[in-house]
């Protein structure tokens, strides 16, 4: 597209399929708002930009100038950020169009979208059924064809899990390919902007412009962005590892059919299949909720009603304050997890829980370079144990919740790129099967990624 | 591992957390619930020798922990009205307080 008419049929497009999917409670942004924003934006961008016209909508922890920016939050109600974050402002520059705020767990603490005080966002194919979370929003808008990409972020898996559990494409970038300047922090030594698409070459498209270097973020590598590859003919030459410990004895049936199928193509395409060890697995999920609320229990102090937030209580006491504050103001997982950060951190805990995690964390990363080191090129596996889950249904059970997110912390905890791509449907709902690659090598993981998309078939039952 | 009602309390004190008596007992089951589910890293073998993975730029590892001192872009001296041999210049007590001291 290269028409400023175009990318204003595009703006006003978008708009209606916005309010189409407005059922979903995907997007957070009121809708003559955001018809408005869309069309400015559209009339502002560049004609050359690669994204020219194309309509993106970013998570709601991600810091806007059109929008508001409220972490699914009750304590950023109405927030407006005086900046906005790095990634928003290079996909402006290449010419996309910022398609509203999506809903997402709070602070993007979640696996379903129903921990956002906005209310809970529903599944596109089956409303009595979660998204996934917690970038849950983005990827319903995407799934529902309200978008062809979203912006969402991930700390243990909050683009693949919704992207598995939608049917539509996420990728995880390598710890420091993204910016993070911008994307309000939870986890910082695990926090990435990633993408949600309706194919892989969308969610890559996106993802190429918002990567390489930022001086604004410390965390973010001296790289060029990310050069897309082509759409291979074959996988010849590929050596893809199955991790054995994510095809345990007890995993849904259907889920290994779908997997085993997506192996075989892998086969046919040419691809070498290799069986791989990553020993220190079954401690992933315990080493990320000891590391992720202590690093979100002191992000979150800022949240106090006199730094950011509103002000709950005139109490005089400053302390009062900020304690009325905080406990009016974040929902019951927030304030869970803030709680457990603040236990793992202190005196007498901190050896047996948060150091030993930070070991963990160090064996986990190390299984992968093992694995890396015996010649084999990426990693495939479920993206998650089951397809999308009732609503609610574990909502009272936060170790059944975390353990949604089984298969993606490790990547997370070894700062590793990952994609999740459709790979069939179960009882009807869609699935993911994910790529893990090497650090900075999402090329290769791309190339797979696009080789097998071609040939499974993603619709059909496993 | 059980967290009582009294722990709760103490860690939502450090937190700056308002936790109300209703919600006191949920939070307390599901957080030692939590931490016994966590708690099971522990059956690994302790592993001093590992060094902490950080991910990023390796300009970011960990510097050696050291004090130094940070360079201003004016000098204390600049700033205070007296300044000798690296110490502030301000009245003796005894002027506030009386000749006894």
């Amino acid at each position: 597209m290269s028409d400023p008419s175009e990318a204003l049929a595009s703006a006003k497009a978008t708009a209606d399929r916005l309010v189409k999917a407005k059922r979903l409670n995907a997007c957070l942004t009121p809708v003559g708002e955001l018809r408005k924003a869309l069309v400015t934006q559209a009339q502002a961008a560049h004609p050359s930009g690669v994204l020219y016209g194309m309509p993106v909508a970013v998570k709601d922890n991600i810091c806007t100038l059109e929008f508001t920016t409220t972490c699914g939050s009750k304590i950023l109600e109405s927030y407006r950020s005086p900046y906005e974050a790095t990634a928003v402002a290079k996909l402006k520059a290449a010419g996309a169009l910022i398609a509203g705020k999506t809903n997402c767990d709070e602070f993007a603490m979640g696996s379903s979208t129903e921990h956002s005080a906005y209310g809970r966002t529903l599944h596109p194919f089956d409303k009595t059924r979660v998204p996934g979370g917690s970038s849950g929003g983005s990827a319903a808008l995407v799934a529902a064809g309200a978008v062809p990409a979203a912006l969402g972020s991930e700390t243990g898996g909050s683009v693949r899990q919704p992207a598995s559990l939608c049917g539509v494409v996420g990728i995880k970038p390598t710890y420091g390919r993204v910016s993070r300047w911008g994307l309000v922090a939870f986890g910082s030594s695990l926090d990435q902007i990633g993408v949600l698409g309706r194919s892989v070459h969308d969610a890559a498209r996106v993802l190429s412009v918002i990567s390489g270097r930022d001086p604004k973020d410390s965390t973010c590598e001296e790289r060029d962005p990310l050069r897309l590859p082509n759409v291979p003919e074959s996988l010849q030459g590929f050596v893809i590892g199955i991790p054995r410990e994510y095809f345990p004895a007890d995993l849904d049936p259907a889920v290994r059919r779908a997997c085993d199928r997506a192996v075989r193509l892998c086969k046919e395409l040419g691809a070498a299949v290799r069986e791989v060890a990553l020993p220190h697995t079954a401690y992933a999920v315990p080493t990320y909720y000891i590391l992720a609320p202590a690093e979100a229990s002191s992000n979150l102090a800022r949240y106090d009603g006199a730094r950011y937030g509103p002000r709950f209580d005139g109490s005089a006491d400053v302390r009062a304050l900020y304690r009325t504050t905080r406990g009016e103001g974040f929902g019951p997982e927030v304030r869970r997890r803030i709680l457990l950060g603040t236990y793992v951190l202190s005196s007498g805990y901190y050896d047996a829980y948060y150091r030993k995690a930070q070991q963990m964390r160090a064996l986990i990363a190390q299984d992968f370079r093992n694995a890396f080191d015996r010649g084999v090129d990426l990693l495939f596996t479920p993206t998650t144990p089951s397809p999308a889950f009732k609503a609610g249904e574990k909502l009272d059970d936060p170790v059944a919740m975390y353990l949604s997110d089984i298969f993606t912390v490790t990547a997370n905890l070894a700062g590793l790129p990952a994609i999740s791509l459709p790979i069939g449907r179960v009882k009807g709902l869609p699935l993911g099967g994910q790529f893990i690659g090497q650090a900075f090598l999402e090329d290769e993981m791309l190339e797979a990624a696009y080789a097998l998309e071609r040939v499974v078939p993603a619709t059909e039952e496993a | 591992m059980s967290v009582t009602h009294d722990e709760v309390l103490k860690i939502a004190r450090l937190a700056e957390l308002d936790v109300s008596e209703e919600a006191l007992p949920l939070l307390a089951e599901q957080m030692s619930r939590i931490l016994e589910y966590v708690a099971q890293i522990n059956a690994v073998p302790a592993s001093e020798g590992v060094k902490p993975f950080v991910p990023g730029p390796d300009a970011l590892r960990f510097r050696a922990d050291e004090v130094k001192p940070i360079p201003l872009a004016f000098g204390p001296e600049a700033l205070a009205p007296a300044f000798k041999d690296g110490f502030f210049l301000v009245p003796k007590l005894g002027a506030f307080e009386g000749a006894d001291s």
